[in-house]
């Protein structure tokens, strides 16, 4: 906890540096010497403040709380980082292909991911909760959902 | 403005017809859905919803919304117990204590609260909104700059109490999240901050995208990554009213959430979501286990939902005397006011006194339709937690990544999402809250654009915060609330390492 905590703290006070260091190119004597780099300013004083405090604590041995290490090797670890890519190709595919074409698909990679092995199950439980999804914001909600390849026939 | 009784109790026979009824009741139960689907908001619904009105008389209209929003503000805690994803930004407290619960197997006893604090809080902001109208608008009104700057330095003292076992990483955390906060263009010159050239961050990382993704998506992720370490803990939702000794041990939240939530909902601007967690934070206070709030305690649940359905009176309260907005949803019925073509203000109580009566009516039938429709639908709310978790993951993932779509139809949201989802994960792994990180996207543009402006408006002196005697009473509250929230973080380490040394369990009592 000890390592984890002086890395989240270095974190800390980095994003608090960059903040400064950003804020030194706004325009600074906008109103009242006030302006669009006096609120970010305080705020990352007191993230590099509290993100100091943090490793003081961690090296004076009084670190709180527990931590749960990601190691590659584990299947784990290799699952979240599947289910991350197939995150940002639905993302990806959303737009052009249509939310229809693209939601069964990503339902059964991400059962399949999950472990589930019943064929039947991936026969009618993506194609449910897509039409479901689709008919309570499309119809229901009028709320439009990309047709992308299927555009026409919807 | 004296209270008329004779006209307020003829205002329930204009309620009581069939049409009238059917509209609460289907506006309820459309409330209750769109409120517990992730990504739809009880702001959304009622405009989503509006159209529906058209051509309906005005009392016929205004019921509907008024179940509409009734609905909503319940709903968005079924999401937040059951799958911990808030269906609402006000639900987004109650996932603190509701979704330990269930994971304990008191999915029952956390819905049944939730249902029955919601339907408390909401007569009790009725009847608040009924009596106190002009007396709450009156104080809501000498409300500027520093008193808003003041009521969002007192809603962040709330971080401490929800910071968990670190104050140090909670703190940091609340730091992290009003710079994300500031994201966007400068509330007071326009300028454009850490923008990074994405025209969709012009306002900021989306409110909801960013909730969603905290809550949801990263414990997908985790239940991803456990798989086939945890079991499913079963349990059954036939319980329609909370246990006797649940109430009881939940009356004190019941009614302070109820309070603290009509008194912020009066304040325009001021929604569901900040009296939650307010009322959380004072439970967890006041609690004589303090120790035990994280773990699932019941009292939590019953202070946020009693808090967030309250700030529904709270919140008419300014829109009919004043025709001021006291939160998103009641900004949203002015236009509907204003489509039948009303005016909300003082000349709404001169001239239509009988249709104010029959909206306070109509609301407070709606609680009692509320906890009806909620009562039935339990054993349909039960079925989602007994789906496995390789269908109830994807279909969460589906209805997160949807749902933050549909606010703007921007794929941008969608990323956003996975790239909090991300975030969310990794502040938990290395055990940050994720909680102060909501609670400052929410206040710190508040607490910014209103320093600002009274440091303008003060020619840059900082005096002016202490000029005000609602100003210093809300700065007062908040030093005198970080100080007991300290105590009693200090009084709750103590406990644990007791606890630890004699070698017991955390078990409820």
């Amino acid at each position: 906890m000890k390592r984890v905590d002086i890395v989240s703290g270095s974190a800390g006070i980095l994003i608090g540096a960059y903040v400064l260091i950003k804020c030194q190119s706004y325009p600074q004597d906008v109103v009242m010497k006030i302006g669009p780099a006096f609120f970010p300013e305080m705020l990352a004083a007191g993230l590099i403040l509290f993100s100091a405090l943090l490793i003081l604590q961690a090296l004076l041995g009084k670190s709180i709380g527990d931590y749960q290490k990601l190691i590659l090797r584990e299947k784990g670890t290799q699952r979240i980082l599947l289910a991350l890519v197939g995150m940002i190709v639905y993302c990806a595919v959303l737009k052009p292909v249509g939310f229809i074409v693209a939601t069964i698909p990503f339902i059964m990679f991400y059962m399949f991911l999950l472990g589930n092995r019943n064929k039947l199950h991936y026969v009618w439980v993506p194609v449910a909760i897509t039409l479901a999804v689709y008919l309570v914001f499309e119809k229901l909600l009028v709320l439009s959902l990309p047709g992308g390849l299927l555009r026409d026939i919807l | 403005m004296n209270v008329d009784y004779g006209l307020l109790w003829h205002s329930y026979s204009s309620i009581f017809t069939l049409n009238i009824m059917f509209l609460i009741f289907a506006g309820v139960t459309a409330g209750i859905v769109i409120g517990a689907l992730p990504g739809l908001t009880a702001t959304m619904g009622v405009a989503l919803l509006i159209p529906l009105t058209f051509g309906r008389p005005p009392l016929a209209s205004l019921s509907m919304l008024m179940g509409i929003y009734t609905g909503a503000m319940y709903g968005g805690a079924i999401s937040a117990i059951l799958i911990r994803t808030p269906g609402t930004p006000a639900a987004a407290a109650t996932v603190l204590e509701g979704y330990p619960m269930c994971q304990k197997g008191l999915a029952g006893s956390a819905m049944a609260m939730s249902l029955f604090g919601s339907f408390v809080g909401g007569i009790i902001g009725c009847i608040i909104m009924i009596f106190m109208s002009p007396l709450i608008s009156a104080f809501a009104l000498e409300f500027g700059p520093v008193e808003y700057f003041a009521l969002a330095i007192f809603g962040l003292s709330v971080i401490i109490s929800i910071s968990g076992r670190s104050l140090v990483k909670g703190i940091m955390v609340g730091f992290f999240g009003l710079l994300l906060a500031a994201m966007g263009l400068d509330p007071i010159s326009g300028y454009p901050r850490f923008t990074f050239g994405f025209s969709e961050l012009m306002e900021g990382p989306n409110f909801i995208p960013t909730l969603i993704g905290l809550f949801a998506v990263s414990e997908v992720l985790a239940n991803i990554e456990k798989m086939l370490k945890t079991e499913k803990v079963k349990a059954k939702l036939n319980q329609y009213l909370p246990s006797w000794s649940d109430i009881k041990r939940s009356t004190a939240a019941l009614i302070k959430g109820s309070l603290i939530g009509t008194v912020v909902g009066a304040i325009p601007g001021a929604g569901g979501d900040i009296a939650a967690f307010i009322a959380y934070a004072e439970t967890k206070r006041s609690s004589k286990t303090p120790e035990l709030f994280g773990t699932g305690m019941v009292e939590g649940v019953a202070a946020t939902e009693s808090a967030n359905n309250s700030c529904q009176g709270g919140a008419m309260i300014p829109l009919l005397s004043l025709g001021v907005p006291g939160d998103a949803v009641t900004a949203v019925l002015l236009g509907a006011f204003v489509i039948q073509g009303l005016q909300p203000g003082p000349l709404l109580y001169k001239e239509h006194m009988d249709l104010v009566y029959a909206i306070f009516a109509s609301m407070v039938v709606a609680q009692f339709v509320m906890q009806f429709v909620g009562m039935v639908g339990m054993q349909f709310f039960a079925k989602v937690i007994m789906i496995q978790n390789s269908i109830l993951m994807p279909m969460i993932l589906v209805l997160s990544m949807i749902g933050s779509y549909a606010m703007r139809g921007s794929v941008f949201d969608v990323g956003l999402t996975i790239v909090f989802g991300v975030v969310g994960f990794i502040l938990q792994r290395y055990d940050f809250p994720l909680s102060p990180i909501l609670l400052a996207l929410i206040l710190g543009p508040m607490a910014e654009s209103n320093l600002r402006r009274a440091l303008v408006i003060s020619s840059g002196h900082a005096s002016i915060l202490f000029s005000r005697p609602i100003a210093v009473v809300l700065m007062g509250l908040a030093v005198t609330f970080l100080v007991l929230s300290f105590l009693t973080h200090k009084k709750i380490e103590k406990r644990l390492a007791e606890m630890a040394g004699k070698g017991h369990e955390m078990t409820l009592p």
